[in-house]
């Protein structure tokens, strides 16, 4: 009889290690939160992935296809893990969907829930939702993919356009020390993508240090080499209401003019990536422990980066950290090999 | 230009917003500006950088930022700070040069006339003079403790009894203390020539008109020969 595995969330992790092992021939239990298949990437309604711009749709749309299509993969949606105990080194697990209540014995577990973007609302100096052109990336993100570059509060195209990076991220204020790795490509991105789409629209990049990190950083010598796109030091401190319906970012030019106060059309916060509150429920629930960041924590962050501290149950993904989509698709590979290994030597 | 009541000069922003896309426009620009982490390896490798208020990643920058009041805080003494040594360029990891972008304010400077252009090239015009009358660029007669001030301590002795100085060096030379060697005046037509493609005569006429007049006397005189 074969290996079961349960896989708990359906982004671009989980779905590739699903693929992965039903592929190997394991009977895999996919339990997805939402209606749907793919994750942050598909709910947010991503356009494009850097660093070469494939359509996010391409990348996540055949991932779900391969689970949807695989006769091996049961997918739960709109589920969720109501009872999960340990049996011997198996485990037994209830996965509660709107088809009700099924009890079933998995060799091992996956969890792969990923992460929520920061609320930059919890800020207050970004005055997020207090101005309708105070938007953040993935609200820009959305836009771009529904073809709407537009200011919100007019509808009229952007003369000048502020990315302000770090939102939500090294900041003790908000209770995140740490750098969520993927906002400055997201934003250097998104920067090219309005000077393509407007190109007499002027874009700056307010930041503390650019982390465009690998080859990630042709993108940045190109935004500001090709795109003409103004990077400037400094953390914005204060966003308030300008003349004509502006919005002025008020900080220090820490390099170059010093203090500076620039109306703006839009302002698009960099907001991170946090652990959510599914982490802590995860943690909870499988007794998984938690780190200082809110993520979820591996084994040993270099030896046993898949493995959480309970034998067995293995990590994939945004869940253990912040994380590009490519890095969570390759975690997903990699932890659907660990936990192969564990359901195989104790099936 | 301009002056308020404080002896602060007043430029109209025009006027500013004009040097900033006559630099941006120059043909160099795109090779010499480029991306720029502000790593300030360019500053550290510069050499009036340990001595005055002159960076060639601010040049860089400024230059960069679309803000004409930038470029224009440069234009006045700022951008005759630089050694022109090309130390930024040979260092920059982007293959920058802030060095060339002062050669391209320097030169907006001087085709505008500007009063720092004037002062900074003032000891130039004595250079100028003996170029156009003889083709030779310095002579003897020409170290005089007035004018570059730059060449150290020793300059008031140096300037004295110079034929006899002359006479002492031990290799052939004119014997004479107003030139340093002889220029057949086709050499020196063709030369007239080149300056007038070049516009060399007309930056003249903009930063020392006087010496305009003089240069224009003796080129006439060499033309018409």
């Amino acid at each position: 009889m074969a290996e079961n595995i349960l896989v708990i969330g359906g982004g671009p992790a989980g779905l590739n290690a699903a693929t992965m092992l039903s592929e190997l021939g394991v009977k895999v239990t996919l339990a997805e939160r939402d209606s749907f298949l793919g994750g942050n990437p598909k709910k947010f309604k991503y356009k494009f992935l850097f660093p070469d711009m494939q359509p996010a749709d391409d990348v996540i749309g055949k991932l779900i296809k391969k689970a949807e299509t695989n006769s091996n993969i049961k997918v739960y949606l709109s589920s969720e893990v109501s009872d999960f105990k340990e049996n011997g080194k198996k485990f037994d697990a209830t996965i509660k969907s709107p088809d009700g209540n099924e009890t079933k014995t998995f060799d091992s577990v996956i969890v792969a829930t990923g992460f929520e973007h920061f609320d930059p609302a919890r800020d207050a100096k970004y005055s997020y939702q207090l101005f309708d052109d105070v938007i953040d990336i993935k609200d820009l993100e959305r836009m771009m993919g529904e073809g709407n570059f537009v200011r919100p509060s007019n509808g009229q195209p952007p003369k000048n356009v502020a990315f302000i990076l770090c939102v939500g991220s090294r900041d003790r204020h908000v209770g995140n020390q740490y750098c969520s790795r993927v906002c400055c490509t997201v934003s250097v991105k998104q920067a090219i993508e309005l000077r393509e789409h407007f190109p007499d629209c002027e874009v700056y990049i307010f930041y503390m240090d650019i982390r465009t990190y690998g080859f990630f950083e042709d993108l940045y010598w190109k935004a500001m080499e090709e795109y003409d796109v103004q990077i400037v030091k400094g953390r914005v401190a204060e966003i308030t209401s300008g003349e004509n319906n502006t919005v002025i970012c008020k900080g220090e030019d820490t390099l170059l003019r010093g203090p500076f106060e620039i109306p703006f059309d839009m302002v698009v916060l960099a907001s991170g990536m946090e652990g959510g509150p599914q982490s802590s429920e995860m943690a909870k629930k499988l007794g998984l422990e938690l780190d200082e960041h809110g993520f979820l924590k591996p084994q040993n962050v270099t030896l046993a980066p898949f493995k959480s501290n309970k034998e067995g149950v293995f990590l994939a993904g945004a869940c253990t950290g912040p994380k590009a989509i490519s890095d969570s698709i390759t975690e997903g590979g990699a932890a659907a090999m660990d936990a192969y290994i564990y359901a195989v030597k104790n099936h | 230009m301009e002056y308020d009541e404080n002896g602060v000069s007043i430029v109209p922003f025009e006027l500013k917003k004009e040097i900033f896309e006559e630099a941006r426009r120059d043909f160099r620009y795109e090779e010499y500006v480029r991306g720029c982490l502000n790593c300030g390896v360019c500053a550290g490798g510069c050499p009036p950088h340990r001595f005055f208020d002159f960076s060639p990643r601010i040049v860089l920058q400024k230059m960069k930022s679309k803000d004409p009041e930038l470029i224009w805080t440069m234009m006045d003494e700022y951008v005759w700070a630089c050694f022109q040594c090309f130390t930024c360029a040979m260092i920059c990891p982007f293959l920058n040069s802030p060095g060339g972008v002062i050669a391209i304010l320097r030169e907006i400077a001087v085709r505008r006339g500007f009063e720092s252009a004037k002062k900074v090239l003032k000891p130039y015009s004595r250079v100028l003079l003996k170029l156009t009358a003889y083709g030779n660029q310095l002579s003897p007669d020409m170290i005089q403790p007035d004018f570059f001030p730059d060449w150290g301590p020793h300059i008031g002795y140096a300037s004295t009894d110079l034929a006899v100085k002359r006479k002492a060096i031990p290799m052939p030379t004119l014997q004479v203390t107003n030139l340093a060697w002889d220029v057949a005046p086709e050499a020196m037509k063709e030369l007239y020539d080149i300056f007038d493609e070049a516009g060399v005569f007309k930056i003249i006429e903009s930063v020392d008109p006087s010496l305009y007049e003089i240069i224009q006397d003796i080129v006439d005189d060499v033309r018409s020969s």
